[in-house]
């Protein structure tokens, strides 16, 4: 490959991008303590599927996987809003915002 | 035409419709505070309409460079997307109708969401390229999830919304991550050149796979088939009830419209290999859907597990993978388009003294206190077991012969089983209604909504004269996304 | 070397501030450790010569989203000493399913095959040009649709926030602005003849133009007539 990827290889990337995934699912899974820490981790899964785009992009030296990404940080944006406008509004009913109490439906 | 051509003709409608809900928008912000709801709302109608008249007129064909595709499978899809959001938007204006006590009024810009949620279900039913799906995919979800959660002074839709948030954005997170492995093995996301590089290998290596697996993983959520159904119960509790009711058929639609292009299109040489796999999650959903209603008491809990149910039985029509499976599911989403939005209507209504109830025992002798919304409650719990000539028989009648014909015999048998036993909580409801002792009366309910159920009896029961012209267009759409 | 040693830091550091990420106590400190990560991954992208996402991660990720978090997280309150610890309790399981799903997944990638170029031809800008204008020449043209339909799902996010978090209390003072320029002198202005040395209070206190003031201001807002709260308040008590 003539990429610009081609002295560090493709691999690498993968090995990143799946940590995150990784790291950002399990931070979604264990976490108790906060609403937030789970809308960052969604963040972390983003930008794995982000650094994918971009490496496999400039393996195969196509571009669109860079327009993906722009596409991609623009709804990540806009659902980053969307979510902390609805911890807001659960704050304000619930008045906290540990996980373990978001319990009022159940069955 | 080349095939970078922009061809932009062909997206009329959805243009024409996100223009309106522009335009709606901005009317409904001109209008004094508190007082927009209904003009946003009847616009929001006139514009589903229109838009639903030029998806009919709309021609085949490619546009934006492959990224938008329209055939008649599209056109189908988008039709049973827009008269959902038509349904769940009248459905909308009877329940901000009925007196509403001390909950604050849902605002204006409810309708809207509610199109733009729409617009997003059509543009994934139009999509050529994953980039598309995707974008389609969450212009729809992010509108739902401020929907589920509008009931600002309401502690469980904030929960619903919160819940349907979490687990919906962690679905898109997989299905965008399982995208980026397919992208990396083809280097492109057009649907065309991915049955190009497919269909060029002979077994697919692990990558693709695992990507594969990723993206089914994320449309199954959607979907809310089991073993991704954890979210469906609660938010459908919690969501206002006209939101759990568009929540209940858009969304749906273009998440089976997305997942017959996608399995059908690019993977589709890989079709042995998934069909197993469409099975398995059919089974589990059908018996899913039926057992675990049975305890409920609260209707749109009860109503959820139905859905989850009535996903898997139009699965099953997919895991037939055949022209006449392709069919036989879009009569089945077609039927469940008409029941769902029926029962829903009638769920509205159940008000008392402004307040929303939504627990079976409230139903009780319904009969005798109104006799009409009784009726109307009992033909869709009829439907939906199954029972002839009504609309849910001919829906799972085709499925099942579509499944019978590709030798899914356990699949039909399970399939029938399930029914069976599901037929018990329908049931339960229509003894609940006509031979139980009456409780506390509802409020007198709003004409739109008894329109909307009356209106939705009618095509229960007069489903099959409509029968013939549907099977016609459903088997135009369904050879051609397969035949 | 350089490029592989420049990866390698980059690499770590966005992978000790994720894991930082979820697991700081204080939850100020995670949105901090998610800048941190936002900025090693954009000195990755560039790495792999995406220069304009590169940026675009810096100036979007960081300096909107990020800073959205943190306002939040500010905003909410929280009482940190009330957070409880439930992290320990299922950590060393959740770190058995992730580690398995790791090691699946690099398994998964080794010896990655793509589909060479020849079967797909790539799509890139004309050659010569920087990667940004690459990029402009496809999304302007090719990827429109796309582009249009990005901006409605931010339209609809900023809908969305502010029909989840706007509160209808009164913003204060707000005016008609029409009105207000239809105001003539003669509304507003009234010359009384004051002998010198007499207190205003003997002439009949403060006037205020009723008329017009009450007029040209939005009803509910404070000089209608309405009283704010702390003056209300002091009323009562």
């Amino acid at each position: 490959m003539t990429s610009a990827i081609a002295p560090i290889g493709l691999m690498p990337y993968l090995v990143v991008s799946a940590a995150m995934l990784v790291l950002g699912v399990f931070g979604i899974f264990l976490n108790r303590k906060n609403v937030i820490i789970i809308l960052m981790s969604m963040e972390l899964i983003l930008l794995a599927a982000n650094l994918n785009f971009v490496a496999f992009s400039s393996a195969h030296g196509d571009l669109s996987g860079q327009v993906m990404v722009l596409f991609v940080l623009t709804i990540a944006a806009a659902e980053a809003a969307i979510g902390l406008a609805i911890v807001t509004v659960y704050f304000r009913n619930r008045g906290s915002i540990q996980v373990e109490d978001a319990t009022m439906m159940k069955g | 035409m080349t095939p970078n051509a922009v061809n932009w003709s062909l997206a009329i409608p959805e243009i024409g419709l996100a223009l309106s809900g522009l335009l709606i928008l901005v009317i409904g912000v001109l209008q004094k505070r508190g007082e927009g709801f209904f003009s946003c709302a009847t616009l929001t109608i006139a514009a589903f309409i229109g838009c639903g008249f030029l998806v009919a007129l709309s021609p085949d064909g490619v546009a934006y460079a492959g990224t938008f595709v329209n055939d008649s499978f599209a056109r189908f899809m988008k039709e049973l997307a827009l008269v959902g959001g038509l349904l769940a938007t009248v459905v909308t204006v009877g329940y901000q109708g009925e007196a509403r006590g001390t909950h604050a009024p849902l605002p204006f810009e409810t309708p809207i969401l509610m199109l733009f949620s729409t617009l997003g279900a059509m543009i994934m039913a139009s999509s050529g390229n994953l980039m598309t799906l995707f974008v389609g995919l969450e212009l729809s979800s992010l509108s739902i999830y401020i929907l589920c959660a509008l009931e600002r002074d309401n502690v469980r839709s904030s929960e619903a919304g919160l819940k349907y948030f979490v687990l919906g954005s962690l679905a898109s997170g997989l299905l965008l991550y399982g995208m980026s492995l397919i992208y990396g093995y083809a280097g492109t996301m057009d649907y065309a050149g991915l049955l190009t590089a497919i269909g060029s290998e002979e077994s697919p290596p692990l990558g693709l796979m695992v990507g594969i697996v990723f993206v089914v993983v994320g449309l199954c959520f959607k979907l809310s088939a089991v073993p991704f159904h954890m979210w469906t119960p609660d938010v459908y509790q919690g969501a206002p009830t006209p939101v759990t009711a568009y929540m209940a058929s858009a969304p749906k639609f273009a998440a089976f419209a997305l997942f017959l292009r996608v399995m059908t299109g690019p993977f589709g040489t890989m079709a042995p290999r998934w069909q197993i796999l469409v099975e398995v999650v059919s089974l589990l959903s059908m018996v899913y859907g039926a057992l675990a209603a049975i305890p409920q008491t609260d209707i749109k809990r009860l109503m959820a597990y139905s859905s989850i149910g009535h996903m898997g039985y139009a699965m099953m029509g997919l895991a037939s993978a055949s022209a006449a499976g392709v069919r036989a599911t879009l009569i089945y989403l077609a039927a469940y388009l008409v029941m769902n939005a029926g029962v829903f209507a009638v769920i509205a209504t159940m008000q008392r003294k402004g307040h929303e109830v939504t627990t079976i025992a409230d139903l009780a002798g319904l009969g005798r206190r109104e006799p009409g919304l009784a009726a109307a409650l009992a033909i869709f719990m009829f439907s939906m077991i199954g029972v002839p000539p009504l609309a849910g028989f001919f829906g799972k009648f085709m499925v099942f012969a579509a499944a019978w014909q590709s030798h899914l015999y356990a699949l039909v048998a399970i399939g029938a089983l399930s029914s069976i036993v599901g037929a018990y909580y329908y049931l339960r409801i229509v003894k609940v209604l006509y031979f139980e002792e009456s409780a506390e009366a509802f409020d007198p309910p709003a004409t739109t909504l008894l329109f909307v159920t009356g209106g939705m009896s009618a095509a229960t029961v007069l489903f099959i004269l409509a029968l013939g012209p549907l099977m016609t267009v459903a088997q135009h759409a369904a050879q051609a996304l397969v035949g | 070397m350089i490029p592989q040693l420049v990866f390698y830091v980059f690499a770590t550091v966005l992978l000790v501030s994720a894991v930082m990420v979820i697991s700081a106590r204080n939850p100020v400190h995670s949105v901090l450790f998610l800048i941190l990560a936002f900025f090693n991954a954009a000195g990755l992208f560039l790495v792999a010569g995406a220069e304009f996402l590169a940026m675009l991660l810096v100036i979007v990720y960081v300096g909107a989203v990020a800073v959205l978090f943190l306002f939040v997280v500010m905003m909410l309150d929280i009482d940190f000493t009330k957070m409880r610890e439930g992290l320990q309790h299922y950590a060393p399981l959740g770190a058995c399913v992730g580690g398995v799903l790791f090691f699946e997944l690099i398994m998964a990638f080794s010896d990655w095959k793509m589909v060479p170029a020849s079967t797909i031809a790539p799509l890139t800008g004309a050659p010569g040009l920087t990667n940004t204008a690459a990029l402009g020449t496809l999304i302007y043209t090719h990827y429109v649709l796309l582009f249009q339909a990005c901006g409605l799902v931010l339209l609809v996010a900023m809908v969305g926030a502010i029909v989840l978090t706007l509160r209808d209390t009164g913003m204060g003072r707000r005016q008609i602005i029409d009105r207000q320029h239809a105001r003539t002198p003669a509304d507003t202005l009234e010359l009384v003849d004051a002998p010198l040395g007499a207190s205003v209070s003997a002439q009949g206190g403060f006037l205020r133009p009723h008329q017009s003031y009450h007029e040209t201001s939005v009803p509910g807002s404070y000089a209608s007539g309405g009283m704010i709260e702390a003056e209300k308040r002091e009323e009562e008590v």
